[in-house]
């Protein structure tokens, strides 16, 4: 029997990981130190997009000995301008597992801040070194530590706390892992180069190991606005998340105590003064609206048993029957249940059945769902045949998950707010193709929000061709919350409908050269791994990209045809310029006459109107 | 026969077989000079030139009963050097046009490859040789004369061999005769025999034979003597300067044409494109001989003479299901044959009649057949 309550003992939080670090990424050396590289810069950006400060993130790997082979022991550091951490919150920021700011609905590149913490237990599994934080919050002071984590109790050990002063804000942190530079090297490279096109806001520099320096400069002055915290919408919703909504809507009715007693007094203003009921009930009238929840509750309650405080300490609520509009109490002084009843016309009666049976159903909707207004609310009561005045607090389980149904499939909820999200913007986005690819054509859209099993997104998507750009396109770049996605590209949706166009539609032929851009923005990305490098084919966000692609495969057909029509007038030109010339040497001789016929002027003028057709179709390229 | 003629009347005779070289001559630059007039023309007046070209889509080649062959309809695609999807090809037709002139005016030969080659003198580019032959075909259809007319040869040759005097019109060689049965090999028919006078001969019949190794065994056991006979190895299909020498043994000469063929499908066909041309050739006339006669091996003499033969495989018999739309096979003998053809699902070869000796065929088969060609 012992053994077998072993094996129900809880892990921690760490030793999970610990067992499991393939799952976040940390499968071997060279992916390793992609994913801490990743892990650090990413919350280095998260926490200056938060603040609204315009990043400049210095990522810096060196290696412990450099004449060793890989994969060997580095030390990797980012360093950024952000806010900082409070040192209070050092230790257990980078010193637990699960612990993390970044839990609420809004877009992030990193979902619970888990990454890092997975980056330094790595580094602590294979070096057997601290992480070292600096970090200024106000700066002034910087705090240094060196923590080590206990993988068993998931706790910070401090190895190391001191403080010196500073000029400027900021955080650096540097983990000592097991690395692979020479295999991991490329996409490095790639992800901070790719980085610094989706964040075009951001300096980002990289120090690498053979000391060479890659620096991205921003080129981007305005930020984008911050992403909100929101409600969730309707369509995102299931049973448990309304079960969880409705508890936290419904209030118990509080245990009237001296303690209790003593609020309500203190609130009423009445420390002192003993007051009869009705003054009571008065002094309650004026100060409705300041008085917290619990005590509107009693002064309800007060008003239907017509008691003063003193009365009021000498019973005990048993139950509110709101359906029978009667309310139980036993009386200690006589020793016996009593009840009176609820009158439904008293002000009182919503206070109490808000707090028994929970919010009517539209009200409900309205308050805790975004973007339901009160006829929305009103209609889909009718659509998911429930009373709008439905009490939430008394819904069954049948008719909970009817409600859920109802939810996923009405079809006239507004498209989800998408405040929580913050797409970089068709401007810097078409700014970032410019400078990286200095393309000959290139067109950006970004589409309206639209939502997979409720969680907002928004697809952006930009189109490039010629230029600087390689051939043997189309390159998809792919990005999700500002991340750029470089593994598993097989089996991802972008992929999956760029594979899916047929480009000689398009007029693009060959191997173009031709560049796709796609960002999805969302409050969740579907990852098809926790390493999270493919996004799932979810049919709406399919959609989306297909008609983001669509949108700029017709404009840069478009300016395929445009760009045709000038290279065939450019091309005729050219080939009357060769081969009239002959045409006019043959039949000279062939007809036997001595002198060439007189062709020249003829053919000049048609060369010049060729060529002025040409420069017609490029200046609208340009003009558009 | 002994002919006596004096050394004046020879001369006379030379100066005016060369005299109708000449004229041909004179006629072929004469339709050259007319269309490079006409686009000299344009160009002097300022203009793109263009000029019409008949159309040898599969719509417009039509059976003429009357010609009994293919011709080409009444549609015309025009050619204008303003579009630029035809200057190319409109260039490339004006040099050949050049190059033909030149060929005919110093009296000199070449082949398809050799006209691939010799435009790379003049910045023509061709692609390959497919894209010139198709331009040399162009040229045919715009001029109505066929490619030999402008001294331009196939590589392909076919031979010929038996009692018939010629006389060379090419330069170096005018005035020059052969008997074409004094090499046991046969004569290549190249452009030196194509254009020579045809003018003696003893036989009475011309046969042609399909293959080589028959052509060989014909010589051999005299059939050119036994039978009077001119005998002529097509090589397969035959090809057009062969066809055009044909006409002019059968015109000129006046002798009936008979063919022998391997028992199948494309034998057949063989001798019907000897008869009446190829639907590719529609553009041309004076290719065909449409009283030359096709007296073997039928599908009807596989049992009759009991050969040994050889199943036909899946393209002979969509071969026999393609030729039954042909109009030219929709009576008489070619009709009949193809069906018992189609009926066996078996062909033989010349080469069968060896299983009983290797002179069956000249011994037994021919002398029926030749018998037989005469009620056709």
């Amino acid at each position: 029997m012992s053994s077998i309550k072993e094996k129900f003992n809880q892990i921690s939080p760490s030793e999970f990981f610990y067992s499991n670090r393939d799952l976040a990424g940390f499968s071997n050396p060279t992916r390793s130190l992609y994913t801490a590289v990743r892990e650090f810069v990413e919350n280095a950006l998260d926490a200056c997009d938060q603040k609204g400060i315009l990043p400049d993130v210095h990522l810096i790997i060196k290696a412990v000995d450099p004449d060793k082979p890989d994969p060997k022991p580095y030390i990797l550091t980012v360093k950024d301008n952000g806010p900082g951490i409070d040192a209070e919150h050092i230790p257990l920021a980078f010193g637990t597992v699960l612990y993390g700011s970044k839990f609420g609905l809004k877009q992030a590149r990193g979902m619970f801040g888990l990454g890092a913490t997975m980056a330094i237990l790595y580094g602590q599994i294979t070096t057997n070194k601290p992480v070292t934080v600096k970090s200024s919050a106000d700066g002034k002071i910087q705090n240094l530590f060196e923590i080590l984590l206990d993988i068993q109790k998931n706790k910070p050990v401090i190895v190391k706390h001191t403080t010196k002063e500073v000029a400027r804000k900021g955080l650096s942190v540097s983990i000592c892992l097991e690395g692979d530079y020479s295999k991991a090297g490329n996409k490095i490279r790639d992800y901070v180069y790719e980085t610094s096109l989706i964040t075009p806001y951001a300096s980002i520099t990289f120090d690498d190991p053979k000391g060479q320096k890659f620096s991205h400069p921003r080129f981007v002055k305005n930020i984008p606005p911050p992403p909100t915290i929101i409600r969730p919408h309707p369509h995102g919703i299931d049973v448990e998340r309304i079960r969880r909504m409705i508890v936290e809507s419904q209030f118990e009715i509080p245990t009237i105590d001296d303690a209790m007693i003593e609020k309500v007094r203190k609130d009423l203003g009445l420390s002192v003064k003993k007051l009869s009921f009705t003054s009571i009930m008065e002094k309650a009238k004026k100060k409705w609206k300041n008085l917290p929840r619990q005590v509107r509750v009693v002064i309800a309650l007060m008003s239907f048993l017509k008691m003063d405080f003193e009365k009021l300490n000498k019973i005990k609520i048993e139950d509110i029957d709101m359906p029978n509009k009667k309310l139980f109490y036993w009386d200690f002084g006589d020793s016996q249940s009593k009840s009176v009843d609820i009158d439904p016309e008293s002000m009182y009666y919503k206070q109490l059945t808000n707090t028994v049976q929970g919010e009517p159903l539209t009200t409900f909707l309205t308050k805790r769902f975004q973007r339901v207004g009160p006829t929305t609310a009103v209609k889909f009561a009718a659509f998911a045949k429930l009373k709008p005045e439905k009490r939430m607090g008394t819904l069954t389980n049948q008719e909970l998950v009817n409600l859920s149904d109802a939810l996923q499939k009405f079809e006239d909820f507004m498209a989800p707010d998408s405040s929580c999200l913050a797409p970089l913007g068709a401007e810097p986005l078409e700014k970032g193709i410019k400078k990286f690819f200095n393309p000959d054509f290139v067109a950006v859209v970004q589409r309206p929000a639209s939502a997979y099993s409720g969680f907002p997104f928004i697809i952006e998507m930009g189109i490039a061709y010629g230029g600087d750009i390689k051939t043997g396109g189309p390159h998809v770049y792919r990005y999700a919350n500002r991340i750029p996605l470089l593994y598993d590209e097989g089996s991802d949706v972008v992929i999956k409908v760029v594979n899916d166009t047929d480009w000689g539609r398009y007029k693009i032929k060959g191997e173009p050269p031709f560049i796709i851009v796609s960002h999805i923005c969302s409050t969740r990305i579907p990852y098809k791994t926790a390493g999270k490098e493919n996004v799932a084919d979810r049919q709406e966000i399919e959609r989306e990209l297909r008609l983001a692609l669509q949108f700029l495969s017709r404009k840069l057909s478009s300016f395929m045809s445009k760009r045709g029509q000038a290279e065939m007038a450019k091309k005729r030109a050219n080939l009357y310029a060769k081969y009239i010339p002959m045409i006019a040497e043959f039949c000279t001789e062939l007809s036997g006459k001595k002198k060439e016929p007189n062709y020249k002027k003829m053919l000049q003028t048609e060369i010049e109107s060729e060529n002025k057709k040409a420069i017609k179709e490029e200046n609208e390229i340009e003009n558009n | 026969m002994k002919l006596k003629i004096t050394k004046k009347e020879q001369e006379k005779k030379i100066k005016s077989r060369s005299k109708k070289a000449d004229d041909k001559q004179k006629l072929i630059l004469e339709i050259l000079k007319t269309h490079g007039a006409k686009i000299y023309d344009d160009l002097d007046n300022g203009q793109f030139p263009k000029f019409s070209i008949p159309s040898r889509s599969v719509g417009n080649i039509v059976y003429d009963k009357q010609l009994r062959q293919y011709i080409l309809g009444n549609n015309a695609a025009l050619r204008s050097s303003r579009n630029s999807a035809q200057l190319r090809s409109f260039t490339q037709l004006m040099w050949l046009a050049f190059f033909a002139n030149r060929l005919t005016t110093e009296r000199k030969s070449s082949t398809l490859r050799d006209v691939y080659y010799s435009s790379q003198a003049f910045a023509v580019e061709f692609e390959d040789q497919s894209e010139s032959d198709n331009i040399i075909v162009d040229l045919e259809a715009v001029t109505s004369r066929a490619r030999e007319d402008f001294h331009i040869f196939p590589e392909e040759r076919s031979s010929i061999f038996g009692d018939l005097n010629i006389e060379y019109t090419i330069p170096g060689y005018e005035g020059k005769t052969m008997n074409l049965a004094n090499h046991p090999d046969g004569y290549s028919i190249g452009p030196s025999l194509t254009t020579a006078e045809l003018v003696s001969t003893s036989a009475e019949i011309v046969i042609a034979i399909e293959k080589g190794g028959l052509f060989t065994r014909f010589v051999e056991e005299q059939v050119d003597k036994k039978f009077k006979s001119i005998i002529l190895n097509t090589g397969g299909q035959a090809p057009r300067s062969t066809r055009t020498l044909l006409k002019r043994l059968h015109d000129e000469m006046k002798l009936p044409v008979i063919c022998l063929t391997d028992g199948d499908v494309y034998g057949e066909h063989i001798a019907m494109v000897i008869k009446s041309g190829s639907a590719n050739a529609a553009h041309l006339r004076e290719l065909t001989v449409p009283d030359a006669k096709w007296v073997g091996v039928w599908a009807t003499d596989i049992e009759k003479y009991k050969l040994p033969t050889i199943p036909m495989t899946e393209s002979d018999i969509k071969r026999c299901y393609d030729l039954q739309k042909d109009p030219r096979y929709q009576d008489g003998i070619w009709k009949k044959e193809l069906d018992v053809f189609l009926k066996l699902k078996r062909k033989a070869e010349l080469e069968a009649f060896s299983k009983y000796g290797l002179t069956n065929i000249t011994d037994k088969y021919l002398p029926q057949k030749l018998e037989l060609a005469k009620s056709l």
